[in-house]
């Protein structure tokens, strides 16, 4: 079964003038893919991303993510399945200021309704299985851009999702940040069978990928699969 | 818990303003716990006067007496009476009275008048009168056949201490009773009513004078305070039932001064409506602000999978920590200032003549703080806070996490 399938997804963006964002894009991707999305702005990157993502509406089509086809999931119940089965990082980080380090890793399993005890011994292991462990009560703003993208992306990870969605999340860092934060994900996703989709400009997130879907105009021009 | 934690330091994150907005909440709820208890003892202190005037927590007269006050409408089955009424619980004292009406003369002048027959030794333990008394001295059933009068009655009559003053009444029999009594005291009260319309004199020269026999018209019951009436008239009721009596509590003998404290309290809660609406825009703008600074955040909290009740609980949460801190400062500000204010009394006496008009003849308030007022105020507030912060709170959860994310 695909991770994600999309069947001729459509979406049009209507404000004070229409923008049609995705015509008619297919596509699977199977569990523990490591692919990027790229393409010019507009392009519809980010846009697909919203839209596996179940944080936005196709106007026509079929989504399927881990089985569930989420086009036909109420709204009421798609918070829930954000929630069990697919992580985020966004391009400017979005750590929550007020809480620490270990409390932001924290936040989903807290939702998701893991004990305290559990979810911070869980936080812990995985900061010190990436070097990070001194940095558990700092505040993000106590961080540099690229540890706090680092710390974006545990906190996608800890829950252990079925999928990590990525939004240009190396836009905002230097080559060397950039590198490590490029390294971790590979890591996690060797090792822990993670799948990500990434929407990016990034020449360095596009030689780490193992499949470069090319958007333009709101189609897939090209799907490259490339071995590792 | 995690929730509680990030709203507790999300209402730190905007210190100054939140700062202001638990300021604002305070002085609100101060200023309703300190206009409340002064309400209070400005009550409370009406009630005092009157019954100290006279009328007593309670009064019992002949059945029917209140309607249609008649010199024959004795009180029934004295004995019985003068067994149970001082038993009575809270009771601080108990007066049985002779009233009537007639006319006071002097050589000079002649005036209408309220001829009160009291026993000077009971009288005292329940009425201030004895106290009131500013030349010569109060009744004394040794004396023979005094009378107090108040002060203007005694300018109108044109009588001094001493003097003589004839009392002329119908009689219960229907004849007419004309005796001659002595001014042994003059009082001021500061309520016009009795300075100027009454005549005080010892009972038996009232049962005399109205030929009454041993018949007396009302007892009048003081209690220790106006909260033990009910428990008062309870007792009476259950100790006189089937005796031809009616029991009446102060407000029911002057209606006039319970409907002026429910005017008043109408004025007041007026001004509490006034002011929670003042709080309620502090509140509104507070939390809108804080909610539309954050609007990314919620919507990285929605995509990461958090509920929209979740959110507005968080929302809620933040208002709730500023409530409670503003009714812990609020309720501690407005006890003490209640409490300073009680201790030194407020002072009124600039407004005394407006104020002896309304049955009020002490000057200086002293406002009450009791627990149901403190509770009350605290609870209204926090309730207006919490209402007041759902409106924000349901807007953060209908936020679409595609565009809250977006939201620079």
């Amino acid at each position: 079964m695909p991770q994600i399938e999309l069947i001729h997804v459509s979406k049009t963006y209507r404000d004070h003038v229409s923008v049609r964002a995705l015509s008619e894009v297919s596509l699977t991707l199977e569990k523990a893919d490591f692919a990027a999305s790229v393409g010019p702005s507009g392009s519809g990157k980010t846009t697909l991303l919203n839209l596996v993502g179940a944080i936005d509406t196709p106007d026509s089509g079929i989504i399927r993510i881990a089985g569930l086809e989420i086009t036909a999931t109420p709204a009421s119940r798609l918070a829930e399945f954000r929630l069990r089965h697919i992580g985020f990082v966004f391009q400017s980080f979005n750590l929550f200021p007020v809480l620490s380090v270990i409390e932001n890793l924290a936040f989903v399993p807290a939702l998701q309704g893991m004990p305290k005890a559990e979810r911070e011994a869980r936080a812990e292991r995985l900061l010190a299985e990436v070097g990070m462990g001194a940095l558990r009560d700092k505040r993000p703003d106590e961080l540099s851009g690229g540890q706090q993208q680092r710390v974006a992306v545990l906190r996608a990870i800890l829950p252990e999702p079925d999928l990590v969605l990525a939004d240009e999340p190396t836009a905002n860092l230097d080559s060397e940040n950039a590198a490590l934060l490029l390294d971790m994900m590979g890591r996690l996703n060797r090792e822990r069978g993670v799948t990500f989709l990434f929407s990016t400009h990034d020449p360095a997130v596009m030689s780490r990928a193992r499949r470069l879907i090319r958007l333009r105009d709101g189609r897939i021009i090209s799907d490259e699969v490339r071995e590792p | 818990m995690l929730f509680w934690q990030m709203a507790w330091r999300n209402v730190w994150r905007y210190r100054r303003r939140s700062l202001l907005t638990v300021l604002t909440i305070s002085l609100g709820l101060a200023f309703n716990i300190l206009m409340r208890g002064i309400g209070d003892g400005f009550h409370e202190q009406m009630v005092d006067n009157s019954v100290r005037a006279g009328i007593g927590h309670i009064e019992i007269h002949r059945a029917g007496y209140q309607r249609d006050p008649a010199l024959l409408k004795t009180l029934p089955d004295l004995p019985l009476l003068e067994r149970v009424a001082p038993a009575t619980p809270h009771l601080i004292g108990c007066s049985f009275r002779v009233l009537g009406d007639g006319l006071a003369s002097t050589a000079e002048n002649s005036s209408g008048v309220r001829i009160i027959g009291i026993v000077p030794e009971t009288e005292r333990t329940v009425t201030t009168i004895n106290r009131a008394v500013i030349a010569g001295q109060f009744l004394d059933e040794q004396m023979s056949r005094p009378v107090l009068i108040g002060e203007r009655l005694a300018q109108s009559l044109g009588a001094g201490l001493h003097d003589k003053i004839v009392l002329v009444v119908q009689a219960a029999d229907g004849s007419m009773g004309a005796q001659l009594f002595r001014v042994a005291g003059i009082f001021r009260s500061g309520s016009p009513d009795l300075d100027r319309g009454v005549v005080y004199l010892l009972r038996k020269d009232a049962q005399s004078l109205f030929s009454l026999g041993d018949g007396v018209t009302e007892a009048a019951l003081l209690l220790d305070s106006s909260e033990s009436v009910a428990a008062a008239q309870r007792y009476l009721a259950s100790r006189l039932a089937g005796a031809p009596v009616e029991i009446l509590p102060w407000y029911v003998v002057e209606p006039f001064l319970r409907q002026f404290i429910q005017l008043d309290d109408a004025f007041f809660y007026i001004i509490v409506l006034i002011l929670f609406f003042v709080i309620s825009v502090g509140i509104l703008n507070t939390v809108m602000m804080s909610v539309f600074e954050r609007v990314r955040e919620f919507g990285v909290m929605m995509a990461l999978g958090a509920k929209p009740r979740q959110v507005v609980r968080l929302v809620i949460q933040e208002s709730g920590a500023l409530a409670l801190l503003g009714v812990a400062l609020g309720a501690t500000l407005g006890s003490a200032a209640t409490i300073l204010i009680a201790y030194t009394g407020l002072d009124l006496s600039h407004y005394a003549a407006g104020a002896s008009a309304l049955g009020i003849t002490t000057t200086v308030i002293r406002p009450e703080l009791t627990s149901q007022n403190v509770i009350v105020s605290c609870l209204s507030v926090m309730l207006v806070v919490l209402l007041v912060a759902l409106y924000p709170a349901i807007k953060a959860a209908r936020l679409r996490p595609v565009e809250a994310i977006r939201h620079i």
